[in-house]
């Protein structure tokens, strides 16, 4: 199942809504979809952010393999940028010291259980990966399902 | 959809979901906060990075001011994200009770 999408923050309430159908679609436990909406929203929103020279629409391509739910986000005609080669976020530091920003890919990073990068022919492709853990209603929610 | 607000007893009310698009509108209400508060979470269904940004940013402000944000009722999903964030060690919090 795929979709593009307007490089616009305000095309979240859309992403939101694909992704909500993906998983009835699927029979997905639907206490996994905070996780998905929260990555695959850092996700395009750093595409959005960094890539500000881009026109081209990003395109989210979600589908269910081996016990995984994989979803990956396309930027075409765009320069390099990898956001999994960004130092993580020191979340021990004291207030004064800690700057807002930054925190996304360090989320991302918590909450899914692979994310890999690929740049080729100008594109970016960036891909999430998350077990699905069994049945539909298995209790992927609460605090259940963050990696810790 | 998001709202912010005070509610009767003086404290900040948010609810909905604040995410990257709804983030200008926390930032507006938030940058009128003058006074350390206390911000009932018990509606906020979800949030990602770019509002944790603004009650960073809200935090280090009033903070630097003698007093910042007190978070409370906060749901699991929501208190997940405070924590991976190290917002456990910056805010006060108190989840939601059951």
């Amino acid at each position: 199942m795929e979709k593009t999408f307007p490089r616009s923050i305000d095309s979240l309430d859309s992403i939101f809504a694909f992704i909500e159908q993906f998983f009835t679609d699927e029979a997905i436990d639907p206490g996994l979809r905070p996780v998905i909406n929260l990555t695959v929203e850092e996700l395009f929103v750093n595409m959005v952010n960094y890539n500000e020279e881009g026109d081209s629409e990003i395109r989210l391509r979600m589908e269910r393999c081996d016990g995984e739910l994989v979803a990956s986000l396309t930027d075409f005609d765009v320069d390099r940028f990898d956001p999994t080669e960004r130092p993580d976020v020191d979340i021990t530091k004291p207030l004064a010291d800690r700057i807002p920003g930054g925190l996304g890919i360090h989320l991302v990073r918590k909450m899914v259980d692979s994310l890999d990068y690929d740049y080729s022919n100008r594109q970016s492709t960036i891909t999430i990966r998350k077990a699905l853990g069994g049945e539909a209603g298995s209790g992927s929610s609460g605090s259940d399902y963050v990696q810790d | 959809m998001f709202k912010i607000e005070f509610g009767e007893d003086g404290n900040i009310v948010c609810a909905g979901r604040l995410d990257a698009a709804q983030t200008r509108v926390a930032e507006a209400f938030l940058d009128s906060v003058s006074e350390p508060a206390v911000m009932d979470c018990s509606g906020l269904e979800y949030i990602s990075s770019a509002g944790l940004g603004a009650l960073l940013k809200t935090q280090k402000r009033l903070m630097a001011v003698g007093g910042g944000l007190k978070l409370v009722k906060v749901n699991n999903h929501v208190g997940d994200i405070f924590k991976y964030a190290g917002f456990d060690r910056i805010f006060e919090i108190e989840a939601a009770e059951g």
